[in-house]
């Protein structure tokens, strides 16, 4: 059976004096049996080193790693009943495929024949039963990678650790071998923990994901809160594509309760959130492009002109520059009226806003309240 | 163009050739020259008087045998040496952080710089208080002495380009660190070993200051300074000094010879 892991208060730093590094702080979580959990940031941000530290390839610096009941904390990696695919594959280059997935089962002390045997399978379910001869040099990116997962599965880990697998594949092998991940999680029943800074991998596939930045945890939600209810503005701006537009507003004290000044336009605030925007004379006003619209211009709003048209297909990404300079992304129906260069206002539903505090970053509404 | 610059390079490498090749092929060329013929006018390039007395005098009248074992104990003896502490301090070096690091790789490649004679004089001094002069055990490690510093420092420089994630996924696949190192590490740096081993090899059997100070007794002597104590008695035989030249550079020129390929990559990594 799978287990849980739960970090408890565990802190990270790499070096000592003026060039030390506080890689992970104080960073506590659970992650569920059987969960498909992602932790995704910017480089830098610590979800590597987290990810080291469940393995035991890291120590950590205070704090304790529970498996399960168990205090994993200093346990050698391998006493830790996991497995781990690297983001540089790490196979072995002098081992066939076939000795490089059965290289665990090996150590193990398993018979030859037997080992045989378990190599066979995973290496058909991964589609390698034909590359058991050759070796790592000969195969593909992908390829490469699926002899990595495979040595990976062999031993049926309780939780498989896997940091940023897919960063060195092509655009088009990533989103098929997201897929395959998916479904080996369902396969395994193992609780599968994932490193990434791609967001979209993160979205697709996690049932929760931590953003972090600076070593913190910024928050820990499912793929869907995290969108619709970010907790931050850094959160808000790193998940979904394209990122959200942050706007600086003015807060205007009007008879009947506060008002936004944004960019020209004056908007009521409904009464629940008068109560949020108490002493701010600024707050920075986060609306996703998926929210805008263009319409003809229009006096008393927000009001510019078409500076760039990136047609995807479906939909364009429009680049609006406002009157007063400022830069908003949109995206609308392709081959709409409204080309390069034609003058447009933006039009949005007020409950679509996000609210920021200007100094914490910290949510004050959210669009969808 | 083109192909004036290629004969042009070739012309050269023949050039280059002929002054390597011809002192070797004079050498083989005396040492199946009879005595009485060697030194009578005039001198050819091609002789056909073929005989191979100056080796059977070589090896049934003069106690050359015994010196191509005594260096060849050496010789084995320092590989062996050198291999095993080159490779496990070069690993050390890499994956393991501790005090003093930085000062003693500096160290090593410092000791690398002093010429054998200034070591072979204290190295006297202590192996005649160790009575370790006249032994084997002195011999090597007087070799080690000034092969193992350059090694430490190939090997440094061989498992920084081993990847650290290797040997990671084989512990989280449940291997030891020794195992990891033996199965996984060891592979990826052979064309490392093999230039350590080539390189301790080539300073034992060309050593002449430890072997000539150390190795006072006649029975100990290596080839180098046997081959030296021939020319030294009155009356030079080259004839015979020639067949020993052959001989000894026969066990160098296989190892160069079977392992120029992985020699070669290992000048690359460190160049």
């Amino acid at each position: 059976m799978a287990f849980s892991v739960r970090l408890e208060r565990l802190d990270k730093r790499f070096g000592r004096g003026a060039r030390a590094v506080h890689a992970v702080r104080d960073l506590s979580l659970e992650i569920g049996e059987r969960e498909f959990f992602t932790f995704v940031g910017p480089s830098g941000c610590g979800k590597t080193t987290t990810l080291r530290m469940i393995a035991g390839l890291e120590t950590p610096t205070s704090g304790r790693i529970w498996f399960g009941g168990t205090d994993a904390t200093e346990l050698p990696p391998q006493k830790r009943d996991i497995a781990m695919v690297f983001q540089d594959v790490a196979l072995f280059p002098y081992m066939t495929v076939r000795d490089n997935i059965g290289y665990p089962l090996r150590i193990a002390g398993l018979p030859r024949a037997r080992v045989d045997d378990k190599v066979e399978k995973v290496a058909a379910t991964l589609g390698l039963a034909d590359k058991l001869a050759q070796k790592p040099g000969q195969l593909s990116g992908g390829q490469q990678q699926r002899v990595a997962i495979g040595r990976a599965i062999i031993k049926e880990p309780k939780v498989l650790l896997m940091d940023e697998p897919l960063s060195a594949l092509d655009a088009r092998l990533r989103v098929d071998m997201r897929t395959e991940i998916l479904r080996l999680h369902r396969e395994l029943s193992a609780t599968i923990i994932y490193v990434t800074h791609d967001q979209v991998e993160a979205m697709t596939m996690s049932t929760r994901v931590a953003v972090m930045d600076q070593g913190r945890a910024l928050q820990i939600d499912p793929p869907r809160t995290l969108f619709r209810r970010p907790a931050e503005l850094t959160v808000a701006t790193f998940i979904g594509t394209p990122a959200m537009n942050i706007i600086q507003a003015a807060v205007m004290p009007t008879p009947a309760g506060p008002a936004l000044e944004l960019l020209g336009q004056r908007l009521a605030v409904a009464p629940r959130h008068h109560a949020a925007l108490d002493g701010l004379k600024r707050v920075d006003v986060g609306i996703r492009p998926q929210a805008l619209r263009l319409v003809p211009p229009a006096p008393g709003r927000i009001t510019g002109h078409v500076f760039l048209r990136e047609p995807l297909g479906l939909e364009d990404e429009v680049l609006v520059e406002t009157t007063g300079g400022a830069r908003v992304k949109a995206v609308t129906a392709s081959g709409e009226e409204f080309p390069e260069g034609a003058a447009a206002t933006l039009d949005f539903a007020p409950r679509d806003l996000y609210l920021f505090h200007p100094e914490s970053g910290l949510t004050l509404c959210h669009g969808t309240d | 163009m083109r192909r004036f610059q290629a004969g042009a390079t070739l012309a050269l490498l023949f050039v280059v050739l002929g002054v390597v090749a011809f002192p070797f092929y004079w050498m083989v060329l005396s040492s199946v020259t009879p005595r009485e013929a060697l030194f009578q006018p005039p001198y050819k390039f091609i002789r056909l008087d073929f005989s191979l007395g100056n080796y059977r005098e070589l090896l049934f009248a003069t106690e050359f045998a015994r010196y191509f074992i005594n260096s060849l104990i050496a010789a084995v003896g320092a590989i062996v040496l050198n291999v095993v502490a080159a490779t496990l301090a070069g690993y050390g070096l890499t994956r393991f952080a501790f005090a003093g690091k930085k000062p003693f790789a500096f160290g090593t490649l410092f000791s690398y710089m002093f010429p054998p004679m200034l070591m072979a004089i204290p190295l006297y001094i202590l192996f005649s208080a160790l009575k370790m002069r006249n032994t084997y055990t002195g011999l090597i490690l007087a070799h080690m002495a000034i092969s193992l510093p350059l090694n430490i420092w190939l090997m440094w420089q061989y498992f920084q380009i081993v990847p650290q994630s290797l040997e990671e996924a084989a512990w989280v696949s449940g291997a030891s660190r020794l195992r990891a190192l033996r199965q996984v590490c060891l592979p990826s740096a052979r064309p490392g070993i093999l230039s350590v081993a080539i390189f301790s090899f080539a300073l034992s059997w060309n050593d002449f200051t430890f072997a000539f100070i150390l190795q006072t007794d006649r029975r100990m002597f290596t080839l180098p300074v046997g081959l030296a104590s021939f020319v030294e008695q009155t009356g030079v035989h080259w004839g015979m000094v020639m067949a020993a030249a052959v001989l000894v550079s026969v066990p160098t020129f296989l190892l160069v010879f079977f392992l120029q390929r992985y020699l070669l990559t290992g000048l690359r990594a460190t160049g």
